[in-house]
């Protein structure tokens, strides 16, 4: 793409959710929303390729649903109450109505359909700031409004790691997967949401950089299938020898740092005497750690035991910048220790 | 207690920077350095207190033997290990050395922590390298549905296990070994802290294995290489014995009435485990079913939470570590010449193998309990116990008993004794390496019969 035309629509992304992030007015959050939607689309359909722009479509019509349902839920706050404040959303039809809204936006289940065959449709960058960076704004909602409905977001939060955990079951495409795991790590965010509002801001932190470094794995091996995954041992082999520990920390394995936000979380929800709906949620995150096991045999834990006689894919000198990578992996994998230090940070 | 922790942690970085020539005499040299300090953990004076480290690690004379049977365990897998990678590239060989070295870390640091989500950790944290070594270094293709298997039964155990302790923890405050004997949960007859009792054993009765929940056990030893098959024999099926018995502490009202099913069930497991081992093929799966009948007894014992069947249960989890690891090592040597599990394929090996006739005599009547050897000491010690709770019991562990000693004879004759088949005749000739490894697997059992008091935990 051009690099001017680039450089306009990232800088609008991070102008759409500054302005989300910067806003007290409903009125203006929504605006930070739909400008953020707006300029990821050029970035969505770049290859013009007919699946690509079919995911373009989907997303556009789902967050434009989203944001009009948004804007209705503030109208509607605004006619009750008679303020445009964020803070002050007392009334439960609001509430209740930004709260699914802010679901669909972000692909919680049941209103999750979107995500996979949106992902689909895109290449791996920006399929990883779909991922990431789009989550940003509306988490931003989530955290100043103060739900009405307890239930709601419990059932949001466990429908969606169980069909995160169960959807991904059945595929065998990367950016699938990774879809889902979005959906299930989703619900693990808001499960926590009403009760202990930092450890939704760890989750999703923590979420950015194991998926960031899942993502750029991925990318630099250049495969979007399972299959593609297996011959990776052969060009990148440190890379290869690393994937099973990301993907065994987004799974939750101690002593891994993706074991951080699911034991917090845990501990919340028990102090809160939802122990059951913890071990729901925590076994249904053993649903999730099935597929990504599977990735891992396909690509690593299948190694061949020497050098292969037959042809190789070619190694081609890559001038990736394999240095975000490195970081977010080496976070991936060693975090744990500092747990206490990262609930002091973000508790204040 | 560092003086074992860093120099282990150090073995990672010599096994990544020493020149490959030595690699494997260094580690070896350097791990049996580890394992000689690690024996002071033994020399306890009579009080059975902690021996306070720091305030995260202590052992205490129900944790060093088991810390000393993993700290001694790995020169061994070493050994065994040797000659298999021979082939493999240069990285590889390191990585493996360093998964095992990693396993004993996590492992030392599960044997003496002294807070229940620390041993928590440490327990999960074992996972790993052992999936690693079982899915990536097995031999078959069946080792792939070993690895799930043995992940998803521990982690189904286990993730209860986590919301119970944090259940404990937010009513009681504290989760630390040393103020939980004055912490026990008030009775109440609430079905659901029934479930959180359950929800507190379950992880350790999967590791076990209990019988109904023991199918992870013989697909992940008969799978993994030697080290893997080692390590789970002899040390990380003791992890849910040990945790077991220190958890025990604060489920006590519940366990008169909760642990009957449980304590049926593990023995009923030890007789048809046993039965099965009667009509195996495959000469690893009938160690790993021998496995599972020990542990049974294991499990019998703990949750009859008696002093003799808590002795008893060490003991036996200590003597059942060394025979195991030594059957499994004997196997190994049988594996490493035919390339074959089959027990028919390799009999009537006394002929052209006779001192490693002897170890396999040895290994098999440590296995079938013989006088004056310390599996017998554990066992009789549960029996005993057992028989205290309920004279019927003596029915279900007699019968287990005498199934123990039939398997136990069984595969001994069928290996060692009887015509050698023509193939075999030209068998390469026992290693110097193998006999080492055998000898010290089988001296310390042997030197245990002098001293028990070592390996028996609290019971001064």
């Amino acid at each position: 793409m051009n690099p001017y035309i680039l450089t306009i629509l990232l800088f609008a992304m991070g102008l759409g959710t500054t302005i989300t992030f910067a806003s007290s007015h409903w009125l203006l959050a929504w605006m930070g929303l739909e400008i953020n939607t707006l300029a990821i689309l050029p970035l969505m359909c770049q290859s013009h390729h007919p699946r690509a722009v079919e995911a373009t479509i989907k997303y556009f019509l789902t967050q434009a649903t989203a944001a009009a349902m948004l804007l209705f839920a503030s109208i509607t706050n605004a006619w009750i109450t008679g303020q445009w404040n964020l803070e002050f959303m007392s009334y439960s039809l609001p509430t209740t109505l930004v709260t699914v809204a802010l679901a669909l936006k972000i692909g919680l289940a049941p209103l999750h359909a979107w995500m996979p065959e949106v992902l689909q449709g895109l290449d791996l960058t920006t399929g990883l700031i779909l991922s990431t960076w789009q989550k940003l704004a509306p988490f931003c909602l989530l955290l100043q409004i103060n739900p009405s409905n307890t239930s709601l977001l419990l059932i949001l939060g466990l429908a969606s790691t169980l069909v995160g955990g169960w959807g991904g079951l059945n595929q065998n495409q990367l950016r699938k997967i990774l879809a889902y795991s979005s959906i299930a790590h989703l619900g693990w965010m808001i499960l926590v949401l009403q009760f202990f509002p930092s450890l939704t801001l760890l989750t999703l932190l923590m979420y950015f950089v194991m998926t960031f470094s899942l993502f750029i794995s991925f990318k630099v091996n250049n495969s979007t299938t399972i299959n593609s995954l297996s011959m990776s041992w052969s060009k990148t082999p440190i890379i290869s020898s690393m994937v099973p520990f990301i993907l065994l920390s987004l799974g939750g394995l101690p002593p891994l740092s993706g074991f951080m936000p699911k034991w917090l979380i845990l501990q919340e929800l028990t102090k809160q005497s939802l122990a059951p709906l913890a071990t729901l949620a925590a076994l249904s995150a053993l649903l999730s750690l099935y597929f990504y096991l599977r990735i891992s045999y396909a690509m690593t834990l299948t190694m061949s035991p020497n050098t292969l006689l037959n042809a190789l894919p070619w190694r081609l000198p890559s001038n990736q910048h394999t240095l975000p990578l490195a970081i977010t992996t080496s976070l991936t994998i060693c975090l744990l220790p500092l747990t206490p230090a990262i609930t002091a940070l973000l508790t204040l | 207690m560092l003086k074992i922790l860093i120099p282990s942690m150090f073995m990672l970085l010599t096994t990544w920077t020493s020149p490959f020539k030595q690699l494997w005499s260094t580690i070896l040299m350097y791990s049996f350095l580890v394992a000689t300090l690690s024996l002071t953990w033994l020399a306890m004076p009579t009080d059975t207190g902690w021996f306070y480290i720091n305030n995260y690690m202590a052992y205490d004379p129900l944790s060093s033997p088991l810390l000393v049977l993993t700290c001694w365990l790995l020169p061994l897998m070493i050994i065994a290990s040797q000659n298999h990678l021979a082939a493999e590239p240069e990285n590889r060989q390191r990585t493996y050395i360093s998964l095992l070295i990693s396993l004993q870390i996590f492992l030392i640091l599960a044997f003496s922590a002294t807070e229940m989500i620390m041993f928590y950790v440490m327990f999960e944290a074992t996972l790993i390298p052992t999936l690693i070594i079982i899915t990536r270094w097995g031999n078959q293709m069946e080792r792939l549905n070993a690895g799930t298997y043995f992940l998803f039964y521990t982690l189904a155990g286990s993730l209860p296990l986590l919301v119970a302790l944090l259940i404990y923890h937010s009513s009681m405050g504290s989760l630390s070994y040393l103020s939980l004997t004055s912490l026990p949960l008030t009775c109440s007859n609430l079905y659901a802290d029934k479930l959180w009792w359950m929800a507190c054993l379950l992880a350790f009765l999967v590791k076990m294995p209990l019988y109904g929940v023991h199918l992870w056990l013989p697909k992940a030893h008969v799978e993994a290489p030697i080290a893997g098959s080692m390590v789970l024999a002899a040390v990380l099926l003791k992890l849910g014995g040990y945790g077991m018995m220190r958890i025990m502490i604060i489920l006590d009202p519940l366990t008169k009435e909760l642990s009957y099913p449980f304590i049926i069930l593990a023995l009923w497991g030890v007789i048809m485990t046993g039965s099965i081992c009667l009509r195996q093929t495959d000469l690893k799966s009938l160690i790993a079913y021998s496995s599972v009948s020990h542990m049974g007894l294991v499990a019998a014992g703990i949750l009859i939470q008696t002093p003799w069947g808590f002795t008893g249960a060490l003991i036996l989890m200590i003597a059942h570590g060394l025979t195991s690891s030594a059957l499994f090592c004997l196997a190994n040597t049988n594996y490493e010449r035919t390339h074959s599990r089959t027990i028919i394929l390799a009999r009537g090996l006394q002929m052209v193998l006779p001192l490693m006739a002897t170890w396999w005599f040895l290994a098999s009547l440590a296995n079938l309990a013989l006088p004056p050897l310390p599996n017998l000491m554990g066992e009789i010690m549960i029996i005993t116990s057992l028989f205290n709770w309920s004279f019927y019991t003596l029915i279900l562990t007699g019968l287990g008993t005498l199934i123990t000693a039939s398997y136990s004879l069984y595969m001994f004759l069928l290996t060692q004794r009887g015509p050698i088949p023509h193939h075999l005749i030209l068998l390469e000739p026992s290693h110097t390496r193998e006999h080492l490894l055998l000898a010290l697997h089988l001296l310390p059992l042997l030197l245990l019969i002098a001293k028990p008091e070592l390996v028996w935990g609290w019971t001064a």
